[in-house]
């Protein structure tokens, strides 16, 4: 994949075209045109088993790591298609970061977790810089700057999720994706993450899966509304696109509406 | 069926807002009848009565506050709570009319009426009519019937031509009457004022409906182009 | 508390349910019980034959050994040598030398060969511990009665000597060392062959082999070799290692040949045959280990877009390294105790000599103790015992020391 210097003149900076995506012969999403905008956070909500993590891991080939999965269509980072041939799914994760719904840091130290991933990557400056440069970002750097050496594993639930974000960002990929990063963690570390992601959006684009509408409305730009309708009601698709602010307010689709006002199923 | 709660205190809130629409019925009917029959205790418990309007109006408000804290109101049930706010603050305001009438009916005391009242007994109950209708139409969220009755509001703004017209010719005719006519102008205004504001109730049911927030029939500069004229 | 009343439908049955709870603890104590027993009887029985009194008779006493007035027990290693000379015929004696020059020699070793040869102590009968503690009176007068000459001794055929001694043919002087050292060294060849390469086709296996017919046969194999019975292993290994690989093996191809042996049967041979017979273990707990791993740990290192080598060399792995341990510890205790493929590789029966390098021959404790068992008399029934309990001490410090490292290794993140 070359490096696109003229990067910040494409405004999507993610975009499908008739996207399928297979388990096999099982297609579990159907027909995805989306377009994510640079340095803005894009939701995708939906009823649980409709596809939008699975539509999310398109985003970086993490659906790859389970055996048997393909797409059809395009998926486009940057105006380059990320499943040409000739692309390497390494080199697309390096640009495209992915935090987990379950916190998940490694089990080395607080330190360690961030300069393992920096030097995988051939980093080679000032390591301690890095670390504590991503940390700060992940707005973590005050509660762990005393004990770097202890292990990942001794945060808290939130806290972890934020070494998680600050160990994908220290690579400066250009996409972070979260998969429910918050739906594992109490309350008040919720909201942290959710403020946490407002700072980050000025400099990364931020694409969230959740199944809780009131942090989609509170947190993103735009929504993706995605529902099993296609192909005989048991295939993912996206039914709705548009800005936050009017897909709750006043959505275009009865269906929309009707899961916005709980009103579904 | 999934919110079943939440349906139900919907109901309830509009089942409130029509028991506040029909006090406020009441009281515009009944500010003009004491006028018309000089009844000043009439006119006195009305002004007391309005106290029960405005606690009614803040019942509904605190229930309204209630839901949206805990329901996290989306789309069609957000726009209907927020609108609802406004609906029973107009409700709230065409009590107050009525109150107005009422205090001048007290002010009036003994001094008998300049005519016998036709034109603005007339104006209260084309107002109350739409009144009625347009809450029916906001309960039962009919955007077409919303949508046709502001046009009334014509009626009633000719009627209050009518009535300025014919004040000022007794002001004309009688400097003496110049009191009693303004008063009586002052509570055509009121009845006048309650007509428009039943427009405002109907735009808000049809914003429920649609989302879009429109004037639907503006007439008002069609008014003031005829005060000019006369 | 009050009784609930009874719904329709359901009954008071809680006394019944508890009941049943009870038979089955109980049963399952008792099982617990048993195999404690079991194994209690093990040990005491072990116990029992590693110590007693010995009746035995000397052929020459050695009190008249003593020369001006040094015991035989305190004289100088030249003079043992001196003695040795002047008692055996010289070709005896040369052969002794050639064997290994009594240069090379300890004075231990001297005075055991003393021992052997002169002295001979024969042995007339032995007694377990469990009498030997209870009735002490009535072997000393059964003693004195039916065999006057012999001299009676309490003796604890567990001694520090007893495994540092090599081993002889002369119950009162054999030793353990040679045993102990030939099951050390084969241990290291059987790891050195079996762990990296069991090590790496669990890998392959888990990581990178695709589900397809041919690694589904593969495994299916695998899974079956684990259940062979060794001695097939030990043929396995006969045909190949000894025979087939004999350069190898033996060391001619690196000119480092043992002048006694000059064929396959060496320490190398037996380790890569227990090698093989182990492997089939290492992978399959490899495996298992490997599987262990979170997907969580994985997908965080492919998120934060690592190569797979990466994933499985930093994260996998460390991850799963107490239990391929485990799985180590395992086969390492299933190859020290191996007899039978041993004996088909070719363990000698009568060396006294320390293996010094791949190429030398061996023997192992429980081939040691096998052929102990096989005689007749008595006294090496005793020191099989003793041999048993070397073993079970040799067996109880691996898997320790094993679980540490294990402990180690977990506790570390």
């Amino acid at each position: 994949m070359t490096a696109n210097n003229n990067s910040h003149e494409q405004q999507y900076v993610l975009e499908t075209h008739n996207l399928d995506i297979y388990y096999g012969s099982f297609k579990a999403v159907t027909d995805v045109n989306m377009k994510v905008e640079r340095n803005k956070i894009t939701a995708i909500i939906g009823p649980s088993g409709c596809g939008k993590s699975t539509l999310l891991r398109a985003f970086n080939r993490m659906n790859e790591l389970f055996a048997g999965t393909s797409i059809r269509g395009r998926v486009m980072f940057d105006g380059e298609d990320i499943y040409a041939r000739d692309v390497d799914p390494v080199e697309v994760r390096y640009r495209i970061g992915m935090v987990f719904q379950k916190p998940n840091p490694f089990p080395k130290s607080i330190y360690e977790n961030i300069a393992w991933t920096a030097r995988i990557h051939g980093y080679k400056g000032n390591m301690n810089e890095l670390v504590e440069n991503s940390l700060r970002q992940a707005a973590l750097w005050d509660e762990v700057k005393d004990k770097l050496q202890q292990s990942g594993l001794s945060l808290s639930g939130g806290q972890q999720q934020r070494l998680c974000i600050a160990r994908a960002i220290s690579i400066k990929p250009e996409v972070i994706l979260m998969d429910e990063p918050a739906s594992a963690l109490d309350p008040i570390a919720t909201l942290k993450i959710e403020e946490l992601m407002q700072e980050l959006k000025k400099n990364y684009t931020i694409t969230i899966v959740t199944h809780n509408m009131q942090q989609a409305a509170r947190v993103s730009d735009y929504t993706a509304m995605m529902m099993l309708s296609g192909e005989g009601e048991r295939s993912g698709t996206v039914i709705e696109f548009d800005e936050t602010n009017r897909i709750f307010t006043i959505p275009k689709d009865k269906r929309t509406e009707d899961y916005v006002t709980g009103r579904f199923g | 069926m999934p919110r079943k709660t939440f349906e139900s205190e919907i109901q309830q809130v509009k089942d409130d807002v029509l028991v506040l629409g029909s006090m406020v019925e009441q009281a515009i009917h009944g500010s003009v009848d004491g006028l018309k029959k000089r009844d000043l205790k009439a006119a006195q418990k009305l002004i007391d009565d309005d106290l029960e309007i405005n606690k009614k109006r803040f019942d509904i408000e605190n229930k309204l506050m209630v839901l949206i804290a805990t329901q996290q109101p989306m789309a069609h049930d957000l726009r209907l709570l927020a609108s609802t706010f406004e609906i029973i603050s107009e409700l709230e305001r065409m009590g107050d009319y009525a109150k107005g009438i009422a205090n001048i009916n007290i002010r009036m005391g003994d001094l008998p009426l300049l005519k016998p009242l036709i034109d603005i007994p007339r104006m209260a109950q084309i107002g109350a009519d739409m009144l009625h209708r347009a809450l029916t139409a906001f309960v039962n969220e009919d955007v077409d019937a919303a949508k046709a009755i502001p046009v009334e509001d014509d009626e009633v703004d000719a009627l209050y031509n009518q009535i300025y017209r014919e004040l000022m010719t007794f002001i004309i005719a009688d400097p003496k009457t110049i009191e009693r006519a303004n008063w009586l102008l002052w509570v055509a205004h009121n009845l006048e004022r309650v007509a428009d504001r039943v427009t405002n109730i109907c735009e808000r049911t049809v914003f429920i409906a649609t989302g879009e927030m429109k004037e639907i029939k503006s007439t008002d500069d069609e008014f003031w182009k005829q005060q000019k004229g006369s | 508390m009050k009784e609930k009343t009874i719904v329709q439908g359901f009954a008071n049955n809680l006394d019944a349910r508890n009941r049943k709870g009870v038979i089955w603890h109980v049963i399952f104590q008792a099982s617990t019980v048993v195999g404690i027993l079991a194994l209690i009887a093990l040990m005491l029985n072990v116990i029992n034959s590693a110590f007693g009194y010995v009746a035995y008779e000397a052929r020459v006493d050695p009190d008249s050994l003593a020369v001006d007035g040094t015991a035989l027990e305190e004289q100088s290693k030249e003079q043992l040598v001196a003695l040795l000379q002047s008692t055996l015929s010289s070709g005896a004696y040369n052969k002794l030398d050639n064997e290994k020059p009594f240069v090379d020699r300890s004075r231990e070793e001297v005075f055991q060969l003393v021992v052997e040869r002169i002295i001979r102590p024969q042995v007339v009968e032995v007694w377990n511990l469990w009498p030997s503690l209870t009735q002490p009176d009535e072997i000393r007068a059964t003693v004195t009665k039916d065999h006057p000459e012999t001299e009676l001794d309490f003796v604890s055929w567990l001694t520090y000597d007893f495994v540092t001694r090599p081993q002889t043919s002369e119950p009162f002087t054999a030793g353990v060392r040679t045993a102990i050292l030939g099951s050390l060294w084969t241990i290291l060849f059987t790891i050195l062959l079996a762990f990296p390469i069991g090590v790496g086709a669990a890998i392959y296996l888990e990581e990178y082999a695709s589900d397809n017919w041919l690694n589904r046969i593969i495994q299916t194999n695998i899974n079956n070799l684990a259940g062979v019975p060794s001695i097939v292993y030990g043929i396995l290994g006969l045909a190949i290692f000894v025979r087939t690989l004999e350069p190898l093996t033996s060391g001619e191809v690196f000119g480092l040949v043992d002048p006694t042996t000059a064929n396959g049967r060496t320490v190398l041979s037996a380790g890569l045959t227990l090698g093989l017979l182990v492997l089939p273990i290492i992978i399959i707990n490899a495996q298992e280990a490997i599987r262990a791993v979170p997907r969580s740990l994985r997908n965080a290192s492919f998120g934060v877009g690592a190569t797979k080598w990466q994933t499985v060399w930093s994260h996998v792995l460390p991850n799963a390294l107490p239990g391929i341990l485990t799985g180590t510890i395992l086969a390492v205790s299933r190859a020290i105790g191996e007899t039978a493929p041993l004996v088909v590789v070719g363990a000698s029966t009568a060396i006294s000599f320390d293996p010094d390098s791949p190429f030398s021959k061996f023997t192992t404790l429980p081939i040691q103790i096998y052929q102990w068992t096989s005689r007749p008399q008595d006294e090496f029934q005793s020191l099989a015992a003793a041999s048993i309990l070397v073993l079970l001490v040799l067996l109880l410090s691996l898997n320790a020391s094993a679980v540490l490292l294990r402990n180690r290794f977990s506790r570390r993140f």
